[in-house]
């Protein structure tokens, strides 16, 4: 009895602690994600690169001396502009064509391309690490945690509850919810559609770039980061079902709860292919996913 | 009343109308086939170049540019025909590669057996992956592919039997034996006209299947997935042929990388190679099978002398990729084909 009770305290419960840090992390990338297919019907393959852009601005600004937590607030400001103009300037010209599914995915998956070598030439392929902003560990029930993780979770749960808040509560959100339901109707009720359009992916480009700043102590910082980051929350977004917020919620916490205590008993290389098998499944019993989609109820 | 109905059936006179349609059929075919030809001229002449000036390195660049062509013809079929987008197409490149490897190194050093081993590999795999992808339509049939690569390429990677995240490496040189004379892969010019003469018997036997009553129906799929069933027949049927087809397209071309490189290792099955497979088709021209090949020989170019003055060249690749999208979705013989049609239909008229 002892025993299982030492190995639900000191091998179970930090994993789960661990696997829950790491959820709060990939929920914060896939809400982007599923916002941005929910309301444009976009595929953002780019979406890795500007969560790797935040980590990098975050690294810059660091670097000309500006403090950790107003880092938090001007990342997202420098960022959403850039996504509000990709999706204005690029997007917009593909996105009345027949095929524009397959068209913005490739869009996209070229400014990645293009983004990935552009953060070699500027910061080099090696790994930067960026300076850890609350130092020390707590002990909680006999275990330590570090401090910055702590703080990780808790502010990855505002953040998420924010961001549920502004979808479900207010105008700006109805109008979100409306154009993803009906985009003529809602144009005709006075819905600035094209403007809900590239504000909800400046949103969603802003939110990536602020869990890039956010992560960047706790993962280093390297051209290839979104990248390995990006397949779990793709993962993530097509198990909750592409467009729920509440999906992708639900679905981060089990994935990455799946993937921590699976990493107990398989060797953790092999975590990877069995979320993978596990969105595959899902895709082929479900593939609109477990959830509706943004707008539909 | 009856009248007014249009006869048909086998007692209808050919309409006027649909003899334009044959006759324009009949000229875009005719075009294509003109790139595949002079394709191949242009092949040749680079061969008599190269050989009158004794070189490896170029040689060996063309031949890899054709096996990624064949490779990217494979998303292509799929992609320009039935209307899927493949994200995932480097697992079977790279089973294609990993059997013909394996064989070639632990069984027998036999070109005809090794191909004849991934034939049935990749009919097999490709039937299992078809059955679970093709339930998922557009993004999600994209994502589908996208995931089982990915599970694929992390096995691999993760199986110390296959060599792991080295690979497999030394591959024997193989001697292909056509009876009357054998080809050796060690020799550059002469395995660069085998991969030749392999990817366009690919690319002829694939028009000519697109020609039959099965290949009209994978077209068919693409203009209009639910009007088909109306028609009698099952989409899902000819989706799943069309996606094996495509499998064995993809992993013929890879069983001749390993005899070409020596070695195989799990990054052909990455994702970067999927893209670069779905950047060529594009390039090159959506739906045209002869555009991969002119678009992996454009990239491959590109990539060695851009390669020559930056190491960064996938900025330039991405750009390209980026204006193609936009302004000439229909890539490169897209967008001569219709002024060739054009041509053509003129120089038919008088």
């Amino acid at each position: 009895m002892g025993g299982f009770i030492d190995t639900l305290q000191f091998v179970l419960a930090p994993q789960v602690v661990n696997g829950l840090s790491i959820g709060v992390a990939v929920i914060l990338m896939a809400l982007g994600l599923t916002i941005i297919f929910g309301l444009l019907d976009v595929i953002n393959m780019a979406h890795g690169e500007f969560y790797a852009l935040g980590a990098y601005l975050g690294v810059s600004l660091a670097a000309a001396g500006v403090n950790f937590w107003l880092m938090l607030l001007l990342v997202p400001l420098i960022m959403a502009p850039i996504g509000y103009l990709f999706e204005r300037t690029l997007i917009q010209r593909v996105f009345h064509h027949k095929d524009r599914h397959i068209l913005t995915l490739l869009l996209t998956f070229g400014l990645a391309i293009i983004m990935e070598d552009l953060f070699k030439v500027f910061y080099g392929p090696q790994a930067l690490t960026a300076a850890t902003p609350i130092e020390g560990a707590s002990e909680i029930a006999g275990m330590f945690f570090p401090n910055y993780r702590l703080f990780l979770m808790a502010i990855g749960t505002a953040i998420i509850v924010v961001v549920w808040l502004v979808v479900y509560r207010t105008s700006l959100g109805a109008m979100v919810r409306a154009a993803a339901f009906d985009k003529n109707m809602a144009s005709s009720l006075g819905v600035p559609v094209s403007h809900v359009y590239a504000g909800t992916f400046a949103f969603g480009v802003a939110l990536a770039a602020l869990s890039g700043v956010l992560l960047a102590p706790v993962y280093s910082v390297f051209p290839t980061m979104g990248k390995d980051f990006i397949l779990m929350a793709f993962s993530v977004v097509i198990v909750g079902g592409l467009g729920s917020i509440k999906g992708a919620v639900i679905a981060g916490l089990v994935l990455t709860q799946i993937q921590a205590i699976a990493s107990l008993y398989i060797s953790p290389s092999w975590t990877d292919p069995l979320v993978f098998a596990i969105m595959v499944a899902v895709l082929m019993v479900r593939p609109q996913g477990l959830f509706g989609r943004l707008g539909h109820a | 009343m009856l009248d007014n109905v249009a006869p048909i059936g086998r007692h209808a006179k050919p309409a006027p109308v649909l003899g334009a349609v044959a006759r324009r059929e009949r000229i875009a075919r005719n075009a294509v086939r003109y790139f595949a030809f002079l394709f191949i001229a242009l092949a040749l002449v680079f061969a008599v170049v190269a050989a009158a000036l004794k070189d490896v390195f170029f040689f060996r660049l063309a031949t890899e540019a054709l096996i990624y062509g064949g490779f990217a013809m494979g998303v292509d079929l799929l992609l320009g025909y039935a209307g899927l987008l493949s994200l995932g197409h480097a697992l079977f490149f790279g089973l294609g590669a990993y059997v013909s490897g394996l064989v070639l190194k632990e069984w027998t050093a036999s070109f005809w057996l090794a191909l004849g081993t991934v034939l049935v590999a990749a009919t097999v795999v490709g039937s299992i992956a078809g059955i679970i992808a093709i339930r998922a339509r557009g993004v999600y049939f994209a994502l589908i592919t996208f995931g089982l690569a990915e599970v694929a390429s992390k096995v691999v990677f993760n199986t110390r039997q296959l060599g792991g995240s080295d690979g497999i490496i030394g591959i024997p040189v193989v001697q292909a034996n056509f009876l009357l004379f054998t080809v050796d892969s060690s020799h550059a010019g002469s395995f660069f006209l085998l991969v030749l003469v392999l990817i366009m018997a690919m690319y002829f036997a694939l028009e000519a299947l697109l020609q039959t009553p099965a290949g009209r129906l994978v077209v068919a799929i693409k203009a209009n997935e639910h009007r088909v069933p109306f028609l009698g027949f099952s989409a899902q049927r000819y989706k799943l042929l069309a996606f094996i087809l495509a499998a064995n397209v993809t992993a013929m071309s890879g069983a001749l990388y390993p005899m070409l490189r020596g070695f195989v290792s799990p990054e052909l099955m990455f994702f970067q190679a999927s893209g670069n497979a779905v950047i060529t088709v594009i390039l090159g021209g959506v739906g045209t099978l002869i555009g991969p090949l002119y678009g992996s020989v454009i990239l491959s170019a590109l990539k060695s002398i851009v390669g020559s003055y930056t190491e960064h060249h996938l900025i330039v690749i991405g750009v390209l990729f980026m204006i193609s999208v936009i302004f000439f979705p229909k890539g490169l013989i897209g967008y001569l084909r219709p002024r060739l049609e054009a041509w053509l239909s003129r120089k038919e008229r008088p």
